[in-house]
């Protein structure tokens, strides 16, 4: 009789426990949408943003930001997906593609009714795979380049006049590098390559990719490839790369912070995006920056190609998994509206995808941001072109621009063996 | 008392339920009810993972396809990845000096520590405390540590009139670099050699000691012997573990890519990591994970077989 007691009670311990367990907090009848975002360094802003769906929907969001990069992929093949996920680029979307973990978006385009005629053309054209549309941009990034004004003027250039070329962006890189007696460099007149790579900005005012435009061929060893790593290299092996790498050693690390090279008068050109030109970087960290903002200049015979940029910046999905395809469609759609495309990217300074977003005047009363706006607008405003190895890709070419920047190495047969790895994988992964 | 009474039987295993009174029958169910957690953990979160990873091995992974089957093929694409082999060579680079180093050092350090000093708590204390430190905050530190031109340890040197190296950009001084900062946390090292050391037995030492041996000779002779199985299980312990080597490299590249510079710091978790969460290469990845398994056994075999030659078991 008290064996038979026992074993009811444990039995009914076991059975609450798992009742108690799989209810949860929430009841089964209330809605909630799920958003993971890849960036953020303000979560408690985006869930502030998305609480406004909720007043107007009664649909709960729940945002979770910032994602690691580890946290996607399982995201994307687990049973319970988030119904958005919101991507720091646009590089994995076709990988993802094909393996069917995100949805095509068409449908829901036109279940939300968004207005495609309202997106910038050179971020929406990253999200397109043929007739497909596999992500649509939500705010992005494009690359300028930044002068300090004071080193100009030290090193006896005018301060309000940038290089018009590529050629006298190097001259003027010369002239504002410092070598102390003992070689040492005490300021270094542009680094190609801070605080990360920029090849394919420098590529492309070579003319060139390193994918055919269709993103069906490699075009790795081309010679826009090599002229644009050879223009890179200089940079380095003029005034010794062992020792330029000396000087710039956790540089990158310190961009968040008044440490940067660029504040602190070692870096007197480099490239970088439109957000250091909002109230979270130079005006938090050297708000006293004497500094100047420009397109990239192009090579001195191709006058043609001023005003190329590369957009590359946050994309939105929906995984193929996500429960309920149409709420995830109308939430899309809400994100993508001009009034909550304005209001996020004032906040984070970043480009609007959205142009009827883009006429706010938080984005065009700063004269300096409005270079980058009007470089989105530009006719060679271009994109990344991205294939189901892009990210492959990218890392291996990332050690390739490695080799050839900081150890000098010859680009040709580098890019020659890259051409040959990745025509096989591209062919084989676009079966 | 039946639990007392049952320990003065004959024990056979496993027990047959049938030959069970009611009583031990209960306690044999309670008994597996409390065990039944572990097992469906174990089952579900070790056994399945490692049985379907080595399905996985075999094929192309597809998150939501049916496997496409490929035999040896990932096998044989690892024998032709030179990434592959780059990464197992940094691995061993970190198995074969990282490792003896961090034991030499840590027994150094425990035998200092084991010396009856005023403030003997104190200093065990300060070494131990790095190992408590979280992986990424210790690697972070040690990023500001190796800065060439604002950290401190090249400021040292400086003051030596050393020109210290570029630790962080350069391919040849980052595993150094990564060595380094594995010491730093070898804290837990120090607390196994520590209580090997006290172990020794104060006769012997002073046996020797009243015929005349040296301090080193004791050392040599006495104190490394006797302690002998504890450096085989931080042997054993440290070359597995290295051989997993991740967080540390993962951190230290800062903002660079994974293996910076120039795949210096790429390791075998590492490009395994590479492979499966970011290019969505799982049977690649987990063909790489079954090689890594299959190093380490044959490793740690090997390494017990020549401890015979080495290790000194008292009893």
């Amino acid at each position: 009789m008290k064996n038979k007691t026992l074993w009811l009670v444990v039995s009914l311990l076991v059975i609450a426990s798992m009742v108690l367990t799989s209810c949860g907090s929430k009841t089964p009848e209330t809605k909630v949408l799920r958003v993971w975002i890849q960036w953020g360094d303000n979560p408690q802003q985006l869930q502030q943003l998305f609480d406004k769906y909720t007043t107007e929907s009664g649909i709960k969001v729940e945002v979770t930001a910032p994602l690691a990069e580890d946290k996607i992929l399982p995201a994307l093949t687990g049973s319970e997906p988030p119904d958005i996920l919101i991507l720091s680029g646009g590089d994995l979307v076709k990988s993802y593609a094909k393996e069917n973990l995100v949805m095509e978006l068409s449908d829901a385009i036109q279940t939300g009714g968004i207005d495609l005629n309202d997106f910038f053309a050179a971020p929406l054209d990253q999200c397109k795979m043929g007739n497909q549309i596999l992500c649509l941009p939500w705010g992005t990034d494009m690359y300028a380049l930044f002068w300090n004004k004071d080193m100009f003027e030290a090193a006896g250039l005018d301060p309000n006049t940038p290089p018009a070329t590529m050629e006298q962006l190097a001259e003027f890189a010369d002239q504002l590098t410092k070598i102390s007696a003992d070689g040492t460099i005490e300021q270094i007149g542009f680094l190609p390559d801070q605080a990360w790579g920029h090849g394919d900005l420098y590529v492309r005012m070579f003319d060139g990719f390193w994918y055919s435009e269709d993103g069906t061929h490699m075009t790795a060893n081309s010679q826009p490839m090599i002229d644009s790593l050879l223009w890179q290299q200089q940079f380095y092996t003029k005034y010794n790369a062992d020792k330029v790498l000396a000087l710039s050693s956790g540089w990158a690390d310190a961009y968040m912070s008044a440490d940067y090279p660029f504040y602190t008068g070692k870096l007197a050109m480099y490239v970088d995006g439109e957000w250091m030109t909002g109230p979270n970087f130079i005006s938090q960290f050297k708000p006293e920056a004497s500094y100047g903002v420009a397109p990239f200049p192009p090579p001195a015979d191709h006058p043609e190609r001023a005003n190329t940029a590369v957009v590359q910046g946050t994309v939105a999905v929906i995984p193929a998994g996500a429960t309920d395809k149409s709420a995830s469609a109308t939430l899309l759609a809400w994100m993508m509206s001009p009034a909550i495309v304005a209001e996020e990217f004032c906040y984070n300074a970043n480009l609007p995808t959205s142009k009827i977003a883009a006429e706010d005047t938080c984005f065009t009363d700063n004269p300096k941001f409005k270079i980058f706006m009007d470089l989105m607008a530009s006719p060679n405003a271009t994109y990344v072109i991205t294939t189901p190895i892009s990210l492959e890709f990218n890392t291996s070419y990332g050690t390739v621009e490695e080799q050839v920047l900081h150890t000098g190495a010859d680009p040709e047969p580098l890019l020659d063996a890259l051409q040959t790895e990745f025509e096989v994988k591209l062919v084989e992964a676009l079966k | 008392m039946d639990a007392l009474r049952m320990s003065g039987r004959k024990f056979s295993w496993p027990p047959k339920i049938s030959k069970m009174g009611p009583r031990q029958r209960v306690n044999f169910r309670i008994g597996m009810l409390f065990l039944l957690p572990w097992t469906i953990g174990f089952l579900a979160f070790t056994l399945y993972p490692m049985i379907a990873s080595l399905v996985y091995s075999f094929s192309i992974y597809h998150s939501k396809q049916p496997l496409e089957w490929v035999g040896l093929q990932n096998y044989a694409t690892l024998l032709t990845d030179d990434l592959f082999w780059k990464s197992l060579a940094n691995t061993v680079y970190l198995v074969a000096i990282g490792v003896p180093l961090t034991l030499l050092a840590s027994f150094f350090c425990a035998v200092l520590l084991n010396l009856k000093v005023r403030g003997q708590s104190f200093y065990r204390v300060i070494y131990f405390l790095p190992s408590i430190v979280p992986t990424v905050a210790s690697t972070i530190l040690w990023l500001w540590i190796l800065n060439p031109n604002t950290g401190i340890l090249n400021t040292l040197l400086a003051h030596l009139g050393i020109s210290g190296p570029n630790w962080m950009s350069n391919p040849d001084w980052s595993k150094p670099g990564l060595i380094l900062l594995g010491m730093w946390g070898m804290g837990g090292t120090i607390v196994i050699y520590l209580s090997g050391l006290q172990d020794v037995p104060i006769s012997l030492l002073e046996a020797a000691e009243l015929d005349g041996a040296s301090w080193w000779q004791r050392l040599w002779n006495i104190t490394i012997p006797m302690v002998s199985p504890i450096t085989l299980f931080n042997l054993i312990t440290g070359v597995i573990g290295m051989f997993q080597y991740f967080a540390q490299a993962y951190v230290f590249r800062g903002s660079h890519g994974l293996g910076y510079p120039l795949n210096s710091t790429l390791f075998y978790s590492v490009y395994l990591y590479q492979n499966g969460f970011l290019w969505l290469k799982m049977g690649y990845a987990s063909a790489m994970a079954w090689v890594l398994f299959i190093i380490i056994l044959i490793c740690t075999l090997l390494l017990l077989k020549v401890s015979d030659r080495f290790t000194y078991y008292a009893g």
